[in-house]
């Protein structure tokens, strides 16, 4: 390591390191606004990237679950709530239990206790105590109790677990200073749960939007569809409108066989067939010649009126068990059950007043309409992988989908409950419904924790069941943590060999990462976030419908299909259905954002145009990912030099530029409908946004890779999956963080080559990875493959040195009979009884190990001690005895360790937890994984002493050096970039930046090296250290980031000459943690059969394996024992051999299935060979 | 000094032309000596000049929130004074059981803040026993005008380190933080006469590559000159910069009496070595592989047995039970299927 570049960083985990003066953000903006003083020239062209982080002040690098958890706290857990608020009774009519309100409260330790001032948790509290993060449930009730209408407050039914940093946590709004204080860091973005603790992410889910027409072609099949995925709180439905051989159908799940399309119109209102026509077709030629087939089939069918419409459908509906009582000859109501049908199982997010089917109508006709248009025009199908048609389920959506199948299952139990104590005639005391509530007071409580800690989102209500929702957040490093938060997982199976859904769509321009993906199976369906993007919760629909009709559209309902489809009218969708019509399409949307951009309606809502349907779209539903663009009116960007002077001196935030209409959010299909300049300089006459910075449509750890443009981009896809795997440092608090794994670097240093995301997502102050001098150069053959020659002294001078703390936790449990695990005490040596035995050498008085000790394999770090007898109850003569058995726990690894902690707590239900941390630290080795920021992994291969090291003539020798044979193939010039810059900024004394379509320019790096006396192109001169004779080329030599990787021999090595069999096939136990052999696998024996080695395979497969002698009579060809045959009762032709155990077993297996199996034998060299036995 | 006539020049003997030397580094030319020796030295005080360094650290106390290795290897790497370290000997050499004060230097380090202030510790809180080699040895260098040396650990209220640490004499081979010096420049043939280069440029070499500042030291080559194939390297810039431990004369001192004693115990080793013993215990102490000096004859070592010559008895036929650790795997010993 070059000596005079050792990054100075603060001891994370220290107090002070992590509170400081800096408060809030005001750190974050720091970097950006610090080198510049505010009288400095701003120029809009360079200076309009100022708003990401102001952007990401507002927003925070994981708003989006925070967010959506904060509007189902805030709003949604009211409206189901509202939804479900009365509790009635069969028994009695006259009981009533309502819901008044729902609160969450702030979370509190479940022990809570009236009498405890501190009731009051911290996260960090719930990590180390295994308990579970959350917030009691608290609601306002009003019931009745005997004559009187009681109301109660504040009762509690549950517990909801909280998320980190959502408006209902501890840490909502506290300054740095005061995360300190809680043991919290404060870089640690928040977004996940703890439960039982273990922090738990519900990762986003990414489905196909709900509510939305969506056409399809089978061209094999000749048929176009259009599907609509209805959802609402009660119902999910998926309707079809299909042509298939020039018929059109409507089909759903209901109908027992697709039914005409013109019986399903009519049955709905539209009884003439030319008003029909024309609201399928317009005035169309082509569309009317169409559509008029299927008028044939209505008449043949001999259908003209309603009635007899509703009649069809009627009696083709299942109605499933719902209208059938047992035993009575059921009479169906066809008519009836048509119109509930039609009314509230056909595209039931569409809404029904009183039976007023016309919108309903309408919205088929639409879909008959775009079939057609479809058939017509094959471009005009939908795309299911635009991302426009997508919409994302955050943790929000998910437990509001829990929470309201909990409660609703917590009122049918409440229900039943009190019906059980209402059937009671002569009750002792007065019905109280209250106390009934209390006793179901876990039921929420336990679903929740239950579905967040297993993943398993298993709700029948809703036809849901999905395993794998929640994952465990890894803490592998900073970025790794970051990344799962920014991670997107899709419904679609991984096993389906199909190349769209794993695309790279264009729309995903901005919205989602284009690197970061994981290779193999997932690739492509696992997918982030970009840097600057957010998810939409949901708007009210209401208000935006009036301000539709406010504008001067016309209500769909009154018109004609004539004036529908006129030349220059579009239709007006909000959220997929139409509801009014417009002449002015971009009069009309021009207002509408002109609305927008005032701040009158949520600047979520989106808005465009399809000229294709003619339709202006509106949306504000949840789940689309939006991002801020910079408004541009009058080829003119709405940012001023002024707005951002207020911006640098905080005069303005994010939210003000927003208001002001300066910057505005955009969804895919908006973003599809603008022109967007990606610099000022390309704004022209139909220019409508301006880009904020390019950089932003990589995401957060894309964001890390310096120069990422000039790099091949698998590269950069590679590097995405191992920033996650570099070992760092963790958070502020990783010091007070007892995890089951933890990889903390000795000596992290901040990248020489930053880029402007490394700073926006603190990186430099959690980084994972060293700058390393790198010398790109041959070396001795052991840097073969990517393998890479280290510099000892480098090494010893601390180079890549990391520590790896592992946990071992057990809890001591109480039994049912009283009696409970116990810490024993450590046993002394007989000789000399003031020392314990030496596999008790390091434990204290207590029985646990003493902190700071050495701890090798085999030793006993906590003498746990378990009852002998915990069934029996100790009433009468059932004793048991009292004694303990010892149950220690040993230490099992081969390397030895220091205990660094002991932790010595309770769990929310009493049982008392000991975690033990133990600590290695480790210096690389040979075989030690590493890598630059360019998805160039390598091992070490040779580690090579400072004076065998090449050196530049100033004696500066390189700590690692890599071969050029890694360039050629992979192409990661920014790799090159990187260097070059990072030598400049050594020698300059500044950090240069290599932040995507941007970063340091090469040529004034080549002027800086110029200027300090190097060549410009970042070679040196180099001479052997081993002749002293210099190289005849140019080595390209300077600083590289280098992260250390998880992967480390030291967890790896294995080699095993003899060791422990597996019980039942008594051959070698697999696997390195139970010392497992090395299998000569069919391949390797394939390869001995051919070559005829024919001793050796037996000599690996038999006897080095599972080799066993057995007796074998000759006569009945069964297995004797001792020489002697039990089924033919003598000892006559009993020969004694040697086969493999698990043939013996094999054949004892099948003698328990009733197949006999009879060995021959024969002799091998009848004449003058060897004897057999 | 005694170097073989052949490889010298008649009378001219190696000469050192001083071009700056101040406390802490020194620049000089080497001039009559050829490429191998120049190296030699520029790789023995690399590595080889033995200098003083914490090696063992009791730690009695730390509730620092560094782990002790952390702190371990930091005070590893604090330099020591090593004026006259030849006093000491090398422990191993030393006659005592594990450290004494012919052998090491007892440092103690106890700090406790007790202050609301983040308190830091330096290299001048370590306390050095006086019971030593000589009254310079084990110092902790402290070069900075406050005279507080190296951080070693910053510490909270109530923290506290304790500890007592034990420099011992060694070299950098060994370990880094024997090292006088971090590196050593090393420079020949500024112009590139004897075109051990193949310079690369893209357009002007001369223009492109920035001249080393010796370059006005020499010649520079002449228009039209011809090149000279019998040419060697024969003057040597060197820089040394000394880490503080030594003075940067005595770096260039030690190596090369190190030096010399290793071809000291060549030559005798080549001279009047009987060739059958292990004659090179002299001075060499360094790492070394098991068969140096073994003199051709079969590396045997007690307590492994190679699977073949030697008339050993393998695992396999043979003398039934021959595997060392008794019986085999299966069936009984000796007993197998085909005996």
């Amino acid at each position: 390591m070059a000596p005079k570049k050792k990054a100075a960083i603060g001891q994370p985990g220290t107090v002070s390191a992590s509170g400081s003066a800096l408060q809030g953000f005001s750190a974050l903006l720091e970097p950006f606004y610090g080198g510049k003083s505010l009288t400095d020239p701003i120029s809009t062209a360079e200076d309009k990237w100022n708003l990401l982080p102001a952007f990401l002040k507002v927003k925070g690098l994981v708003k989006q679950h925070i967010d959506s958890f904060n509007y189902f706290v805030d709003h949604e857990i009211k409206k189901i709530v509202a939804a479900n608020k009365r509790v009635t009774s069969e028994i009695d009519n006259r009981f009533y239990l309502e819901y008044l309100d729902i609160r969450v409260g702030e979370p509190e330790r479940l022990d809570y206790d009236d009498r405890r001032p501190q009731n009051e948790i911290t996260p960090n509290e719930c990590r180390l105590r295994d308990m579970t993060y959350a917030a009691p449930i608290i609601v306002d009730i009003k019931y009745v109790r005997g004559k009187s209408v009681i109301k109660r407050l504040n009762c509690r039914i549950g517990r909801m677990p909280i998320m980190l940093r959502s408006s209902k946590c501890r840490l909502a709004g506290k300054t740095d200073r005061q995360m300190a204080h809680m043991n919290e860091c404060a870089l640690d973005p928040g977004g996940y749960f703890i439960v039982n603790g273990t922090e738990k992410v519900i990762l986003v889910q990414e489905q196909l939007s709900k509510n939305r027409v969506l056409v399809e072609t089978d061209p094999k099949r000749g048929i176009v569809s259009a599907s609509v995925t209805s959802t609402t709180h009660e119902r999910k439905s998926k309707s079809y409108v299909m042509l298939k051989k020039e018929r059109i159908n409507l089909q759903h799940n209901i109908l027992q066989e697709p039914i005409p399309i013109v019986i399903a119109l009519k049955a709905m209102g539209i009884q003439s067939d030319h008003e029909m026509l024309l609201l399928v077709a317009g005035t169309d030629s082509i569309y009317q010649d169409e559509f008029a087939v299927n008028f044939e089939e209505a008449s043949k069918l001999g259908i003209f009126s309603q009635h007899q419409a509703l009649e069809y459908i009627g009696s083709r509906v299942k109605m499933g068990g719902r209208n059938k009582t047992p035993g009575a000859p059921h009479r169906r109501n066809y008519i009836g059950d048509a119109l509930e049908a039609l009314a509230n199982v056909f595209l039931s997010h569409v809404p029904v007043c009183g039976l007023d089917l016309r919108p309903k109508a309408l919205y088929i006709c639409f879909m008959v309409r775009r079939v057609l248009m479809a058939m017509h025009d094959p471009t005009l199908v939908d795309d299911r992988d635009y991302v426009g048609n997508k919409r994302l389920e955050l943790a929000g959506q998910l437990m509001s989908l829990l929470f309201e199948d909990l409660f609703k299952k917590f009122n049918t139990d409440l229900k039943s409950n009190i019906d059980k104590v209402l059937r009671k005639r002569n009750r002792t005391t007065e019905f109280d419904a209250f106390n009934h509530m209390a006793s179901h007071g876990n039921y929420i409580t336990l679903g929740m924790n239950r579905a967040i800690s297993t993943g398993n989102w298993n709700l029948k209500r809703f036809k849901m069941d999905r395993a794998g929702v929640t994952h465990v957040l890894s803490r592998l490093s900073y970025i790794s943590a970051l990344g799962m938060m920014t991670r997107i997982s899709s419904q679609f199976e991984k096993t389906r060999k199909v190349s769209g859904p794993r695309a790279l769509q264009p729309s995903q321009f901005g919205m989602l990462c284009p690197s970061d993906t994981p290779e193999g199976e997932a690739c492509g369906l696992v997918k982030n976030l970009a840097l600057m993007t957010h998810i939409t919760t949901n708007d009210e629909e209401e208000p935006v419908k009036k301000l539709v009709f406010i504008l001067g559209a016309e209500d769909i309902v009154a018109l004609s299909g004539k004036e529908i489809y006129e030349e220059g009218a579009y239709v007006v969708f909000v959220n997929g259905t139409p509801i009014a019509l417009t002449r002015q399409p971009k009069v009309f949307l021009n207002s509408f954002r002109k609305f927008r951009r005032m701040g009158r309606i949520s600047e979520f809502i989106s808005i465009y145009i399809n000229h294709h349907t003619r339709a202006v779209h509106i949306a504000t539903d949840e789940g689309r990912i939006c991002r801020p663009l910079i408004v541009v009116e009058n080829e003119k960007s709405k940012i001023t030099i002024d707005s951002l002077e207020q911006l640098r001196q905080g005069t303005m935030n994010f939210d003000d530029f927003l208001y002001q209409g300066l910057v505005e959010y955009v969804d895919v299909n908006e973003e599809n409908d603008s022109n967007i300049a990606l610099y000022e300089s390309e704004i022209s006459e139909n220019t409508t946004h301006l880009e904020i910075e390019p950089f932003t449509i990589l995401g957060a750890v894309a964001g890390l890779i310096p120069y990422p443009h000039h790099n091949q981009s698998p590269r950069n896809t590679y590097q995405c999956a191992m920033g996650k795997q570099a070992i760092g440092a963790i958070a502020y608090n990783q010091f007070s963080r007892i995890d089951t794994l933890l990889y903390l670097m000795v000596y992290p240093q901040q990248p020489m080559v930053k880029t402007r995301t490394i700073e926006l997502i603190h990186y430099d102050k959690l980084p994972a990875g060293q700058n390393a001098i790198v010398a790109v150069m041959s070396y001795s053959g052991y840097d073969i493959e990517d393998a890479l020659v280290l510099n000892k002294a480098s090494c010893d001078r601390g180079f890549g040195r990391c520590q790896v703390l592992r946990k071992y936790s057990t809890q001591l449990r109480k039994y049912a009979n009283r009696s409970s695990d116990r810490i024993g005490n450590r046993i002394m040596d007989d000789k000399d009884p003031t020392k314990p035995i030496a596999k008790h050498a390091i434990l204290g008085s207590d029985g646990l190990a003493l902190v700071g000790e050495k701890i090798e394999m085999g030793q006993v770090y906590l003498s746990k001690e378990v009852p002998l007898n915990t069934t029996s109850s100790g009433i009468g003569s059932d004793f048991g005895t009292n004694e303990h058995m010892p149950a220690p726990m040993t230490y099992r690894l081969p390397d030895p360790s220091y205990v660094d902690k002991i932790m010595v707590s309770q769990t929310e239900n009493e049982a008392m937890v000991i975690k033990v941390q133990t600590r290695q630290t480790r210096r690389p080795e040979l075989g030690d994984k590493f890598s630059s920021r360019h998805g160039q992994k390598g091992v070490v291969g040779i580690i090579v002493n400072q004076e065998d090291m090449p050196f530049a003539d100033s004696g500066v020798t390189p700590d690692i050096i890599m071969n050029p044979h890694g360039f050629p193939s992979r192409m990661t010039v920014g790799k090159m970039l990187e260097l070059l810059s990072g030598k400049a900024g050594v020698l300059n004394g500044t950090l240069e930046y290599g932040t995507a379509f941007g970063g340091s320019n090469v040529d004034d790096m080549g002027e800086l090296l110029l200027q300090h006396g190097f060549s410009y192109s970042g070679k040196d001169f180099v001479t052997s250290g081993i002749t002293g004779e210099s190289l005849p080329a140019y080595i390209f030599f300077g600083p590289i980031y280098y992260q250390k990787l998880k992967h480390m021999v030291q967890d790896k090595m294995h080699s095993r000459s003899r060791g422990p069999r597996a019980i039942l096939t008594r051959q070698p136990t697999e696997g390195r943690s139970r010392d497992g052999g090395l299998r000569l696998g069919e391949m390797e024996r394939d390869c001995l059969i051919a070559y005829g080695a024919s001793q050796l395979l037996l000599e690996r497969l038999m006897l080095s394996s599972d080799a066993h002698e057995v007796d074998i009579c000759e006569v009945c060809g069964l297995m004797g024992y001792q020489g002697w045959c039990q089924t033919c009762k003598s000892t006559r032709g009993v020969a004694r051999m040697t086969i493999p155990y698990a043939a013996k077993l094999l054949v004892q297996e099948l003698l328990s299935m009733n197949v006999l199996v009879r060995l021959k034998l024969e002799d091998e060299f009848p004449h003058g060979g060897p004897k057999p036995i | 000094m005694d170097y073989d006539p052949m490889v010298m020049d008649e009378a001219v003997g190696p000469s050192v032309k001083i071009t700056e030397a101040g406390t802490q580094n020194v620049d000089f030319e080497l001039q009559n000596v050829d490429l191998a020796f120049a190296n030699s030295l520029r790789r023995t005080i690399l590595a080889e000049v033995p200098t003083m360094a914490i090696d063992l650290v009791e730690i009695e106390a730390n509730t620092s929130v560094l782990p002790d290795e952390f702190i371990c290897h930091r005070l590893g790497l604090i330099p020591l004074v090593s004026k006259n370290v030849d006093d000491v000997v090398y422990s191993r050499d030393c006659d005592c059981d594990q450290y004494c004060d012919l052998c090491s230097v007892t440092l103690t380090l106890h700090a406790r803040c007790t202050g609301d202030e983040i308190m830091k510790v330096y290299a001048r809180d370590l306390v050095v026993d006086n019971m030593r080699a000589n009254q310079w040895v084990g110092n902790p260098v402290i070069t900075d005008p406050e005279g507080l040396g190296t951080v070693i650990c910053k510490l909270r209220k109530g923290q506290e380190l304790r500890m007592k640490c034990i420099a011992k004499k060694g070299i950098a081979k060994e370990h880094a933080k024997w090292a006088p010096t971090a590196a050593v420049g090393f420079e020949y043939d500024p112009h590139n006469k004897l075109r051990h280069m193949e310079l690369w440029y893209e357009e002007d070499a001369v223009a492109e590559w920035p001249k080393s500042k010796y370059a006005e030291w020499e010649e520079p080559p002449q228009e039209g000159e011809p090149f000279d194939y019998d040419a060697v390297p024969e003057r040597f810039y060197f820089e040394v910069e000394s880490a503080g431990n030594l003075d940067p004369d005595v770096i260039i001192q030690q190596g090369i009496k190190v030096l010399q004693q290793k071809l000291a115990t060549v030559i005798q080793e080549l001279t009047e070595g009987d060739g059958t013993t292990n004659g090179m215990n002299g001075g060499y102490d360094a790492p070394r592989s098991p068969d140096v000096g073994m003199n051709g004859q079969p590396w045997q070592e007690q307590g492994y047995t190679t699977p073949y010559g030697n008339g050993n008895a393998s695992a396999w036929g043979g003398a039934g039970a021959a595997t060392p650790y008794g019986a085999t795997p299966y069936g009984q010993n000796g007993a197998n299927g085909w005996s």
